[in-house]
């Protein structure tokens, strides 16, 4: 165990970060306990499941999902209104919306799996708009543009609250990274890469995309459930276009296809636009600019540059090395000057 | 005249309306998607630029209503060539990448114009006021004028992709933006024309319908997904579809208003929901080319 | 590499600089510390604005005065500006409030515009058990089921401005049986046909049902159909084509959204041969004629403060309101008024202390510009002649005059009401189609 820890986590500067930064929410509450400073950390971790389940769904396997919010919003609304009309209690509602979103996957998927490239993606686009439609036609029953509140609290306290969420983004996160690393991730990568080629060698890829978006649609909403909980209302501003476009943006941003990216992305981007409060006025000016500049000059995300950066590969196994050593960790090979081209290249169009 | 002859006429009219601002901008939208293979959805935020453009001049400068307009149509097709040199061309290999900084621009845009002008909603004066009637429904002259601008940068357009060297450039390189390389284009230096273009075509509109809408910082939301939904709906990069698309579209939300005036606020839903089951029954798109095959 | 360094630097320094000028500088208090109080507003837009400017009146009249006498001491009030950002994210508007509350420090709060906003941050001011005064937000569920139902919780929620949607709902058919008495008699008609007009959200949904049952019964006018378009259409030229077709004499409207401007503008160009009445928030401001290009000119809405004198402190308020800014006040400036009783109700506490200070908000008996306040069981503010009305206005060339409560209603006189005007072209339509 403790070899595990000094032979395989420690030795890398970014595992070492991860790590510490983990560490340090789990113990943040005996530094602050500002309900505040609770608050943000609580939605940036529930946050950060959704923009990783992008992640799993658009990076991994290529299919460019422009309306992620319908999971998260579906969840959203099923929490709440099972909550408010049955009763159920938030583990079995937050439950009942994750289940309720791989249906609504199930339904989105099954049709729109034939289109392909920006087809799909502007198809997925119009679901969530055509859902508000629907709340808005049925305000009775939905509650229309004011949405259901009045839902019971996540947990008794805001610390609780704050571990609850903070527990469910680690395990999540890294149930979503397992699934990745595993044969199943490799398939959703291959059809990212090249899908005649997958279907070639006798893989129903079909059925495979279609297990990704019901995956996806799970995490998603999981975060949704414990969203509406966190927030004790569901509204249409959560199937709205912006919504979904926000998890893109944190994925982007963090560096997509690795599950990891989109959390740093979060964890980064919504405690700064808090802190850019004190601007008020040039706000989201600010935000905005700050994406436009950070992605024009590392457009493949932040993480993936840092890794680039810090941890060059060993020109012969391939494995990642901290950038201080000169040999590599695993074959002895010297370690040339880093290579020009990015580690991880995304799909090009 | 008869009810049913009157009913037809109001919603051709109101159709018609409707399918000159679409066409407009969904046809710009496609130029850029063929020429640079790019989703920008920074594409409506020009058309809000064209139209608050026009009211600071017009409105709050005071500019005869032409030099505004002239004004108004460099400065959005300088702003789109600076948004497509300095963000977009250095980023179009990375797909993902481009929508989320083309709608950054937007966000951009919008702020740039909350910070410039309030959230405050604000309009303008026709550029010619009154209306006439036209088989016995009520039409403004401002109307009749954008169906007019409509038809003349359409035919314009038209003329251009048919007849000239760069029409023809900016075809191939929708065709197959590859072969049109190794054929010695430039195509970057055609993606570039082809977004000043099309942005411009945006700014049209924008100009337009600055007389007949009402300006606020977030009017370019709704229209993006109108005409991501009529391109899709035509087939992406098909400027013909993009007509096609317009058509559909606008008559549709009209007919929704009309025969069902309780459920005029789902023309939007209802408009998407037309362009899901048309690809449904054809993945491309009406007109669509198959990109599949590309590199 | 290089560039890539420098931009980065570039932007960091450029991000530093920015946060550096906009953060706020401390001041050394002298004396005692202020009170805080929290606006909370969509700050980029009018409703906002006049959360913020009628506050800052109060507090400036207040603070002229000496302060607030809080037991032995007199105590200034702070006020913190909270920019919810409701109208794009509840969520936002939630958090903005939260971190008011422990970052800035404030004490109460007041403000609030769209309900979806409204609900989660009040939520927020009663895990902080925070007295938190709505000012802008009219539904009714804000406070029904919820003062009434779990009283612990919720007593520190009360509402100036606006009166609750059913009670807006009334004066509505009050104006719109008032309007139908004149068209009768203009016209010669005998059941004027309405066209209802109303923006697809929850908050209007019961004054729809309502008006589909009271007009043809109580108000004795024929219903030609209801039209829902989305609160932000750009255009409702197919709607208002409709309605001119069903041949309606009165539209009756429920707007709050920017298709109110949309609306009046084509309403006016097109020449529709129908008096407009009802909600139409975009009309309440002086903005709207320009905005509308003088078309919405005879546009009728309800409203809350206008150049009338409904108590002696109206026009006192509205003129200082619009030589200040330029605007006149939206209902949102009532945080003018709820500043003034909330002073009021800590001085007769003598304390800071929430439930102290609820207890005393309870027996607010409260002569302001709107008339007389009092927060009735649900901490509501209480409608009806003698207490606050509410008001109609109507554009009449160019300016925004009162035309309701008519002289005599219910008793009541409010001096500089003036009389309701049709259209000279809806007049002109209908003789001549009689012809």
């Amino acid at each position: 165990m403790w070899r595990y820890v000094t032979g395989e986590l420690l030795v890398l500067p970014t595992r070492v970060v991860g790590l510490a930064a983990c560490l340090g929410l789990l113990a943040l509450p005996l530094v602050t306990r500002d309900p505040y400073v609770l608050r943000v950390v609580t939605l940036a971790s529930i946050l950060a499941v959704f923009a990783a389940s992008w992640d799993l769904l658009t990076g991994f396997s290529g299919q460019i999902n422009l309306g992620h919010a319908l999971f998260f919003g579906v969840a959203a609304y099923t929490s709440a209104l099972l909550n408010l009309r049955l009763g159920l209690s938030p583990w079995l509602t937050i439950l009942a919306g994750g289940a309720m979103a791989v249906l609504v996957a199930l339904v989105v998927g099954i049709p729109c799996l034939r289109l392909k490239g920006p087809y799909l993606s502007l198809a997925t686009l119009a679901f969530p708009i055509m859902l508000t439609g629907l709340i808005f036609a049925f305000p009775g029953f939905f509650g229309g543009e004011l949405g259901v509140s009045g839902l019971t609290r996540l947990a008794g306290t805001r610390l609780r609250e704050y571990y609850l969420a903070l527990g469910a983004m680690l395990v999540l996160v890294f149930a979503m990274w397992k699934i990745t690393d595993s044969r199943l991730g490799i398939i959703f990568h291959a059809i990212r890469e090249d899908e005649v080629a997958v279907r070639a060698s006798g893989i129903n890829t079909t059925r495979y995309k279609l297990l990704a978006f019901c995956l996806s649609g799970l995490f998603a909403g999981l975060a949704g459930g414990m969203y509406a909980h966190f927030l004790r209302i569901a509204g249409p501003a959560l199937l709205a276009m912006f919504f979904s476009f926000q998890a893109i943006i944190w994925t982007i941003f963090g560096g997509v296809a690795t599950i990891y990216g989109p959390v740093v992305g979060v964890f980064i981007l919504y405690p700064v636009l808090e802190i850019l409060r004190v601007v008020r006025e040039i706000r989201m000016l600010g935000f905005a600019l700050m994406v436009l500049v950070l992605l024009r000059f590392m457009p493949e995300g932040i993480v993936p540059w840092l890794e680039h950066r810090l941890e060059p590969e060993c020109p012969r196994c391939r494995s990642r090395n901290a950038f201080t050593r000169r040999s590599c960790r695993v074959c002895g090979t010297a370690m040339g000057r880093p290579s020009s081209c990015p580690g991880r290249a995304t799909r090009s169009a | 005249m008869r009810g049913e002859t009157r009913l037809l006429a109001r919603i051709l009219v109101a159709g018609l309306m409707n399918v000159g601002v679409y066409a407009l901008l969904a046809v710009g939208f496609s130029l850029i998607f063929g020429a640079a293979r790019i989703i920008n959805l920074c594409h409506t935020g020009f058309y809000m630029i064209g139209a608050y453009s026009m009211f600071l001049l017009v409105v709050s400068r005071g500019w005869p209503v032409l030099w505004a307009i002239f004004a108004t149509l460099v400065v959005v097709a300088v702003l789109g060539i600076a948004v497509y040199k300095l963000i977009i061309d250095p980023l179009r290999e990375h797909e993902a990448t481009v929508l989320i900084v083309t709608l950054a621009t937007a966000v951009l845009i919008q702020e740039v114009l909350l910070i410039l002008f309030g959230g405050h909603f604000r309009g303008m004066p026709s550029l010619i006021p009154g209306y006439t009637t036209v088989l016995g429904v009520r039409v403004t002259y401002q109307y009749l004028l954008t169906l007019g601008v409509v038809a003349v940068a359409s035919l314009g357009l038209w003329a251009m992709l048919q007849r000239t060297r760069l029409g023809i450039a900016i075809r191939a390189t929708a065709q197959d933006r590859e072969v049109a390389n190794l054929m010695g284009m430039d195509v970057t230096r055609v993606a570039t024309v082809t977004m000043a273009i099309g942005v411009a075509l945006a700014g049209v509109a924008g100009i337009m319908v600055a007389p007949i809408y009402v300006l606020e910082p977030h009017m370019w939301q709704p229209p993006l997904v109108t005409i991501l939904a009529v391109v899709v709906l035509g087939g992406l990069g098909s400027i013909k579809g993009s007509f096609v698309g317009a058509v559909i579209l606008a008559f549709a939300e009209v007919l929704v208003v009309f025969l069902v005036p309780q459920g005029a606020f789902l023309k939007a839903a209802l408009a998407l929901g037309l362009m899901l089951a048309i690809l449904l029954i054809r993945p491309e798109g009406l007109f669509g080319v198959a990109f599949e095959g590309e590199r | 590499m290089h560039k890539v360094t420098s931009a980065l630097l570039v932007l960091v320094m450029g991000l530093t600089a920015v946060l550096a000028t906009g953060c706020p500088r401390r001041q050394e208090a002298v004396g005692p510390p202020p009170i805080k109080i929290g606006i909370a507003g969509p700050m980029a837009f009018l409703q906002g604005e006049h959360h913020w400017y009628g506050a800052l009146m109060a507090q400036e009249e207040i603070n002229a005065a000496g302060g607030v006498q809080v037991g032995d001491t007199k105590r200034l009030i702070e006020l913190v500006k909270i920019d919810t950002n409701e109208i794009l994210s509840p969520e936002d508007a939630a958090t903005a409030v939260e971190k008011a509350i422990t970052v800035d420090k404030v004490d109460f709060l007041m403000g609030g515009f769209r309900t979806e906003g409204v609900f989660p941050m009040t939520e927020v001011a009663m895990d902080h058990k925070k007295i938190f005064m709505i000012c802008g937000s009219a539904t009714n569920e804000l406070l029904e089921g919820r003062v009434d139902k779990d009283y612990e919780r919720y007593k520190y929620l009360f509402r100036v401005t606006p009166i609750r949607s059913t009670d807006l709902a009334k004066v509505c058919f009050e104006m719109l049986g008032y309007v139908g008495v004149i068209m009768r008699q203009a016209l010669g008609l005998e059941k004027p046909k309405v066209a209802i007009l109303a923006e697809r959200l929850l908050w209007n949904e019961a004054m729809i049902a309502a008006a589909q049952q009271l007009i043809p019964t109580r108000l004795g006018m024929e219903l030609v159909g209801v039209w829902r378009p989305s609160a932000t259409a750009t255009d409702v030229t197919a709607e208002l084509t409709a309605i001119k077709a069903a041949g309606a004499h009165i539209i009756f409207t429920i707007n709050s959204g920017p298709v109110g401007i949309t609306y009046a503008r084509q309403w006016g160009e097109l020449e529709i041969p129908a008096v407009s009445i009802g909600i139409n928030v975009e009309a309440q401001k002086l903005g709207f004629w320009d905005a509308t290009q003088g078309y919405g000119n005879y546009d009728t809405t309800l409203n809350t403060y206008g150049k009338v004198r409904i108590t002696d402190l109206t026009l006192p308020f509205y003129d200082q309101f619009v030589e200040r800014f330029g605007e006149c006040p939206a209902y949102t400036a009532g945080t003018y008024e709820a500043l003034h009783i909330l002073a009021a109700a800590i001085e007769r506490a003598a304390t800071l202390d929430a439930d102290a200070v609820v207890a005393e908000l309870e027996k607010t008996d409260k002569h302001s510009a709107t008339g007389r306040i009092v927060f009735d069981n649900l901490h509501d503010v209480t409608w009806g002649p003698g207490y606050v009305t509410g008001i109609m206005t109507q554009w009449q060339d160019g300016e925004l005059v009162v035309v309701w409560p008519y002289p005599g209603w219910q008793g009541l006189h409010y001096e500089g009401v003036v009389s309701y005007k049709i259209p000279p072209r809806v007049v002109q339509y209908w003789l001549g189609q009689s012809k």
